[in-house]
């Protein structure tokens, strides 16, 4: 483990990824107790304050204290995100790895099927279950899981056809292993750098998701403090005060970039080879 | 001798690569020439640096190499003075090269006559038009049949042999000084290899061009050679006229590679007791690829499989060792996926008793007996797992209850020679040769009464191959397994079976004894395959016993 963390952290892509995605994590951790005001306490005396030694980023449109709410909202944003991400990505990846497994028309019938699901965009497929479901964070949640799986599918099947092909695959059907064996410990440990990769990219789509879902009133409502559902309200203040529109922006860009280096380094890390 | 008779003069030269921590030194100190029309052999095993030698003859070095000032001549030509720009209008015109694969080497998106014309427009200034009957001119030269077609013909729809005939053709198109042969024959079958060499000399011959001929074959070697030089770990050890050098071969690792080829008159195995009922016997074993499409049966379309192997009958004794040759596609390796249930299959396999006749027949004990072991280590060990748990799953497979399953895995460790430290191990810290003793560890953990080794030192060195080799036939004494063994090396094959199968395009030819498989009453394509084959090294030239 520490010789992993090592490589990890010797490549200048992991070591950043580790150090933003370290901050966001202490956000998220202790966020709640670092505010300076709370999170939502307004001001009516102090609106669209640009940032100041009293409010550091800036007050919103009713006072807020912009910093209080991102670290306040990173919590729910960044564990809501990258929860559904990773719940999707294994189901995708599992799903894919499986049906490049079993080939054939089994393979056939699973991305066929997978196709359709895709043909729907992921907006609308995670709206039709969140209606289904009744609207909750949980359900928010499940439903961007089941709307990044069909594309993680497909990444993964693709990786998985040409490990598929691979000898040590067909040593382990020689000597008899079930399926489940195959596909999580033969297969998937070789398909997973690409998936990794891709996942981290995945995280901030999970926050735009959110923040859509929550604009449309079926995810977090106001006054939340999920970063996705800031931008959205911040839109209508815009020539107001351009700030609170930024921070939650920002907040989200630093996130996804974050996690991007964070992917990069994992690849490396993760290939026992360098 | 002045320099002019030399066409290639290489002194002092030496190259390391930088690498993380370092550098890693390929070659040192080499010291090579080669007369004009003379052909140079350089033979070395994987990682002995000829192929970096080839590169640096051409000029045409990795980023991170570093040189030191040793010096490369081509005739009166300096070629480390010379710039870039200077050094294409070299190549392909003064020196050129054959590559080891023609399947990589040619172009797949454009056609044969642009890719050969291509070189001719570009060192010989000619019009595209005269280029094409040139180059027509030039693969009629090559011994392909019907070359016009052939211009216009794409890679893929020409075989290895033809394709490997079009870079040679390529490669004496302007009459070069030299020709830098790098392993051209290795990818190819035994008798297409026999075809291309024989070409190849033919050519030499006619036009003779000084050659540098790259190989790890030592046989092959000291047929087409004049003069030959051994290189290991990037220090050129010995160098001398081929006869003298086989016959008397001066330094150790020399002798230890001609000692190491295979010898079709030293059996390495103990006669069989042949009044014993057959362990497995193959009947009618038809294997299709390819399967019939919903679409074709919709529309009542007729449906042509491919053929892997057609009824396929043979029978295997306890203990004994059968042999499979046949050139690539011949179904080998399709016989043996279909024994060990990685094909589908029609017909009978008769496994001491139980009858097997499709995959849902091969219960747990049926693959613990039948073990296969494949041609590329690399590729069958799983590169996530560590050696403990690549051999720990035959144990928890089939082995429960048989003592502690750790014990048993360093004494089988220790059986293949390994140091009982490498279980902490990934495969890819391993050598070629070690990986592939994990791979047999692994298969003889499950204590099987069958053991199929598909081609399984073609990827290895041949110092390398004879201790595998050796290894495996000390297990085959102690076990009693029986082997299937599946080659195309039939001076390995004869030393170390008991019967050999010939196989071609899907048909077995023939089951013979390999005491008598060279005998004149053997059907025509046996004879073919054995005329084909390189006699070993020391066979026809060496007078003094080796061991």
């Amino acid at each position: 483990m520490t010789d992993f963390l090592r490589r990890l952290l010797r490549s200048p892509q992991g070591a950043l990824g580790c150090l933003i995605v370290g901050l966001i994590l202490v956000a998220v951790v202790f966020g709640s107790y670092l505010t300076p005001y709370g999170p939502e306490d307004m001001q009516p005396l102090a609106r669209y304050k640009d940032p100041s030694a009293a409010h550091w980023l800036g007050t919103d449109q009713y006072g807020r204290d912009i910093l209080s709410r991102l670290l306040d909202g990173a919590r729910s944003t960044v564990v809501m995100a990258v929860a559904a991400t990773v719940i999707g990505t294994l189901g995708g990846a599992i799903l894919g790895t499986g049906s490049a497994y079993l080939g054939g028309r089994a393979d056939e019938f699973i991305m066929r099927t997978n196709d359709a699901v895709m043909a729907i965009p992921s907006l609308l497929m995670a709206l039709m279950v969140v209606s289904l479901l009744g609207s909750n964070s949980a359900n928010a949640l499940l439903a961007i899981a089941i709307a990044f799986m069909p594309s993680m599918a497909r990444i993964s099947r693709s990786v998985a056809l040409t490990v598929r092909k691979q000898d040590y695959v067909s040593a382990a059907i020689a000597r008899g292993e079930g399926a489940a064996y195959i596909v999580l410990r033969e297969m998937l440990p070789n398909v997973i750098a690409p998936i990794v990769v891709e996942m981290t990219i995945r995280v901030s789509f999970a926050v735009m998701l959110f923040a859509t879902l929550s604009f449309l009133g079926l995810g977090a409502q106001p006054p939340a403090t999920d970063w996705g559902l800031m931008v959205s309200e911040a839109r209508q203040y815009l020539h107001r005060s351009y700030w609170i529109l930024m921070w939650p922006s920002a907040a989200i860009a630093l996130t996804a970039i974050g996690f991007n280096l964070l992917g990069d380094g994992l690849r490396d890390a993760l290939n026992p080879r360098t | 001798m002045t320099d002019t008779d030399m066409a290639l003069r290489v002194e002092g030269y030496s190259l390391a690569y930088d690498v993380k921590g370092g550098q890693a030194r390929v070659l040192n100190g080499i010291d090579l020439s080669i007369r004009r029309g003379e052909i140079l052999g350089l033979v070395g095993e994987s990682g002995s640096g000829k192929s970096s030698m080839a590169s640096a003859i051409m000029r045409h070095l990795a980023g991170n190499a570093r040189e030191n000032d040793g010096r490369i001549w081509l005739g009166g030509t300096d070629l480390r003075a010379q710039t870039e720009r200077q050094m294409s209008d070299i190549r392909g015109r003064r020196v050129s090269m054959v590559f080891q694969d023609p399947a990589t080497s040619l172009n797949p998106t454009l056609r044969l006559g642009e890719q050969l014309a291509e070189v001719l427009v570009r060192h010989r200034g000619l019009t595209p038009r005269q280029a094409w009957a040139e180059g027509e001119a030039r693969l009629a030269h090559v011994g392909l049949k019907t070359p016009r077609e052939m211009m216009a013909r794409m890679p893929h729809e020409m075989s290895g042999g033809e394709k490997q005939r079009v870079v040679i053709a390529t490669a004496f198109a302007c009459n070069p000084e030299l020709i830098i042969f790098d392993e051209p024959t290795t990818a190819l079958d035994v008798i297409t290899a026999r075809q291309i060499l024989d070409l190849f000399a033919g050519l030499q011959q006619e036009t003779g061009v000084a050659s540098l001929y790259i190989s790890h074959d030592l046989a092959l070697l000291s047929q087409t050679a004049d003069r030959v030089a051994v290189l290991q770990k990037g220090v050129i050890v010995e160098q001398g006229e081929t006869a003298g050098l086989f016959r008397t071969p001066q330094h150790d690792y020399t002798k230890a590679l001609i000692a190491a080829a295979p010898q079709p008159d030293r059996r390495l195995v103990t006669p069989l007791d042949t009044t014993r009922a057959p362990l497995v016997s193959v009947r009618d074993v038809t294997v299709n690829y390819g399967r019939k499409s919903l679409l074709d049966t919709l529309l009542r379309r007729d449906y042509a499989p491919v053929v892997g192997s057609r009824a396929v009958t043979l029978e295997l004794r306890p203990g004994e060792v059968l042999g499979i040759v046949g050139e690539s596609g011949s179904g080998k390796s399709t016989l043996a996926k279909a024994m060990t249930g990685l094909n589908r299959f029609d017909g009978l396999i008769d496994f001491d008793g139980r009858p097997v006749t499709g995959l849902s027949d091969m219960d747990s004990a049926y693959r613990r007996d039948v073990q296969i072991i494949f041609q590329h280590p690399d590729a069958s060990l799983n590169p996530r797992q560590r050696i403990a748990e690549i051999l720990a799953r035959p144990l928890r497979l089939y082995g429960r209850g048989q003592g502690d399953p750790r014990a048993r895995i360093a004494a089988m460790l220790e059986r293949v020679r390994l140091p009982a430290s490498y279980v902490d191990r990934y495969p890819h810290q391993l050598s070629g040769g070690e990986k592939q003793r994990i791979a047999i560890a692994r298969a003889f953990l499950s204590n099987p009464r069958l053991v199929i080794c598909d081609e399984i030192t073609s990827a290895l060195d041949v110092s390398v191959q004879a201790s595998v080799i050796e290894l495996l036939m000390e297990l085959h004494r102690d076990t009693g397994a029986a082997y299937v063994f599946i080659t195309h090396d039939i001076n390995l094959v004869r030393q170390i079976a008991h019967r050999i199968a010939v196989m071609y395009r899907g048909d077995l030819v023939e089951i013979a004894d390999a005491e008598r498989i060279a005998d004149p009453d053997r059907a025509p394509y046996t004879r073919q395959l054995l005329e084909a084959v390189t006699p070993p090294a020391s066979a026809r030239l060496a007078t003094t016993p080796q061991d």
